[in-house]
């Protein structure tokens, strides 16, 4: 008899244990999911939103493998990944280094350097084009008082992206800053000490203590700027729309044209599948080289 | 007592209950919410059997976007009256729309307004009408009088004549070497929609009022073409048009002296600078033209979407909205061009256009307009153009020939694939 008040009580538990993560499960359902199984779809099939979907077969991947302006905004993706991922870490280190000190206003500037992360990325765009705005904007003018010609920022094929990249920099950097700044105060104080009893400089100690163990940091800021990198398409989107002659079209803007602007759905989905592969073999490969352990 | 209550809340049911209730979706821009309130108040009045709701096109991008999210999720609107009427292929293919035949004097009333020739390009392929021309906004060459009267210049005509103009225009003033100002303004961005208001009117004027298709098939790789992507190739490479990313409409500024714009533009100007003085001219031609001088309509049309319980008394409203009272408002307050024929003719808008002869010269120009094609794949077209003036004209890495050619095959391959 006890034992089936226990049963039923256990039931009892689980249904409320359900009806608790039951939320979750709705949102993962409808919002991950299902897109994903209803992208998987469309990847076969040919859908403009209005009318019924049409079974293409293999033709958006034939289509893609031959598609110049895909190729293009890959290569810009990668561009723009090299230029902003090792700027980004560089300066986090750095300044959560400095911010790791006892410096004057130390959590205010902690607080100034994150506050970019949490201003809309359309507000940011939209200030960083009036800074590059050829006419008007604040950098060509600093340059025109050392007598240097305007730069076209936004319009020149050459620095276009490297533009885009340093203002994503600027925008993001807070968020690796408070990372990196995490990983160097958890760095235990003896190793210093110890090294500086062994009369180690400081740049020894940042060489053979302090960069060794942020790897794991490292590895996390590396893939999450990987994510952010490879989804790049509010900049270039407000900014110059792709141009100037597709040198900063993004993928994800590429793929927001197709699906949005042309209504070809399942084209998109296939870019989305595309640059899903793509990240995955470019996380394995920072994987190999930045995850190995380091232990003291 | 309570019986007396009871009867007038029974009266006052059955009276919500007889109202219809329609709702109109009108263009996002100041002047047009403006206007769109006022009918829709005088509406109102005049008919409490038909109420109507309006509310501007809840458009963040570009309204086309907007709709076809709404014909998707089934929340149109009863009627919305910023139709661009390139779009209509898809709309009638996914059934969206009422088409017209159904209201049995809608052949009639929308002939006598629009005119014939007119009526028949916003036809779909079958032949029906399915949306409701009302307005449009003949792109034209706009130009600051100030500085064309300070050096004696004339609007240009032809390609010849706008280089000429254009050399005297371009100044460098404090000797810099940098440009203050330039001939014309034209805008570098490749958005779409941006080529139809600098390549396709020049293409238009210099075919003699050609489209860029004829069925399935690209029809634009022609002389007219390339004369009006060479002009920009020109213009570009002599600084005619400036290079700089502005962030400031240069013509308002004074710092370019021409522009292309429709007739809407004049609202707008008055806003960022009342003093600013110009007139329009119509769009130059390659020299060797002859006959009228077409332009891009730039035309808005309204529909009924097939969501709506009510397609005749939408139709009432629509009638409404097209009828002569209502077309003067739009002139009055918007500086926009109604879709009827021979407007500048017309005595009942006589003292208006004698009033403002800007908008005459605009509504001279509309009887000279063409639309653009109506394609499903209209968006994509036009990013295909518009990436081949990048090319060809902004950043000359490739001839004028070959963009329209690459362009013409292009397009063709949507067609073949898409």
């Amino acid at each position: 008899m006890c034992r089936i008040y226990m049963t039923i009580g256990k039931e009892k538990n689980e249904n409320i244990g359900y009806a608790f993560i039951s939320p979750y499960i709705i949102f993962l359902l409808a919002f991950t999911a299902y897109p994903l199984v209803f992208s998987f779809y469309l990847i076969f099939h040919r859908w403009d939103l209005l009318t019924s979907p049409a079974f293409v077969g293999l033709d958006n991947f034939i289509f893609l493998l031959h598609d110049t302006q895909f190729w293009q905004a890959l290569l810009n993706t990668l561009v723009f990944l090299l230029i902003h991922i090792p700027l980004q870490i560089f300066f986090s280190i750095i300044i959560a280094m400095v911010l790791a000190e006892k410096i004057f206003a130390r959590t205010f500037f902690r607080a100034a350097f994150f506050l970019p992360v949490i201003i809309s990325g359309a507000v940011v765009t939209i200030l960083w084009q009036k800074l590059y705005a050829t006419d008007t904007g604040i950098f060509n003018h600093l340059l025109s008082l050392i007598g240097i010609s305007p730069v076209g920022w936004l319009t020149s094929t050459k620095i276009a992206m490297p533009a885009i990249a340093i203002m994503a920099t600027w925008k993001n950097m807070g968020f690796y800053i408070i990372l990196f700044l995490g990983g160097l105060l958890s760095i235990p104080g003896h190793l210093y000490e110890v090294s500086r009893i062994e009369g180690a400089s400081r740049w020894q100690d940042f060489w053979r203590i302090t960069l060794p163990l942020l790897r794991p940091t490292m590895l996390l800021v590396v893939v999450l700027s990987t994510f952010g990198a490879f989804s790049l398409f509010i900049e270039p989107y407000v900014m110059t729309g792709g141009g100037p002659l597709d040198k900063t079209m993004s993928v994800v803007l590429y793929m927001y044209k197709h699906a949005f602007l042309f209504q070809h759905m399942g084209y998109a989905a296939t870019i989305g599948f595309a640059l899903a592969i793509v990240i995955l073999m470019v996380v394995l490969v920072q994987k190999k080289y930045l995850g190995k352990e380091t232990e003291y | 007592m309570l019986s007396n209550l009871f009867t007038i809340f029974l009266l006052f049911s059955a009276c919500n209950c007889q109202a219809v209730e329609l709702l109109y979706w009108s263009s996002s821009n100041t002047e047009e919410i403006k206007l769109a309130k006022i009918l829709v108040n005088e509406w109102n009045e005049l008919h409490p059997d038909i109420h109507v709701k309006v509310q501007p096109i809840p458009a963040t991008g570009s309204s086309e976007e907007i709709l076809l999210s709404a014909i998707m999720s089934k929340t149109t609107p009863d009627i919305c009256s910023n139709i661009l009427p390139a779009i209509m292929g898809k709309f009638i293919e996914s059934k969206a729309v009422v088409c017209l035949d159904r209201f049995k004097d809608s052949e009639k009333v929308i002939v006598d307004r629009t005119g014939t020739k007119l009526t028949d390009k916003f036809r779909s392929n079958n032949g029906k009408l399915c949306q409701i021309p009302w307005k449009s906004n003949p792109v034209m060459l706009a130009y600051n009088t100030e500085i064309f009267k300070s050096l004696k210049l004339k609007p240009p005509k032809t390609y010849s004549e706008f280089i000429n103009v254009a050399k005297s225009i371009n100044s460098d003033e404090d000797g810099n070497g940098i440009l203050d100002h330039w001939a014309m303004k034209v805008s570098i961005k490749t958005v779409w929609y941006q080529r139809l208001f600098d390549f396709y009117p020049f293409y238009v004027a210099a075919t003699g009022g050609k489209t860029l298709l004829e069925g399935d098939k690209a029809i634009f790789n022609n002389d007219g073409a390339i004369a009006a992507m060479k002009f920009f190739a020109d213009g570009f490479k002599n600084r005619y048009f400036p290079m700089l990313g502005f962030s400031r409409d240069t013509f308002v500024d004074g710092k370019t002296a021409m522009s292309m714009v429709g007739p809407w533009i004049i609202e707008y100007y008055k806003r960022l600078n009342p003093n600013l003085k110009f007139d329009f001219a119509p769009i130059p031609v390659p020299d060797n033209h002859k006959g009228p001088v077409y332009t891009y309509g730039d035309p808005k049309n309204m529909v009924i979407f097939s969501t709506t319980k009510h397609p005749d008394e939408a139709w009432k409203f629509i009638k409404f909205l097209i009828s002569k009272k209502a077309d003067l408002k739009l002139l009055e307050l918007t500086s926009q061009i109604p879709t009827r024929a021979h407007i500048a003719d017309d005595a009942y808008f006589k003292s208006f256009f004698k009033k403002n002869p800007l908008l005459k010269k605009a509504a001279r120009q509309a009887d000279f307009v063409v639309p653009m094609d109506d394609s499903p794949h209209l968006i994509q077209i036009l990013d295909i153009i518009s990436r081949q003036f990048e090319a060809a004209a902004i950043y000359r890495v490739i001839s004028p020939e070959k963009s329209m050619k690459m362009a013409a095959e292009n397009v063709q391959n949507i067609y073949d694939y898409w």
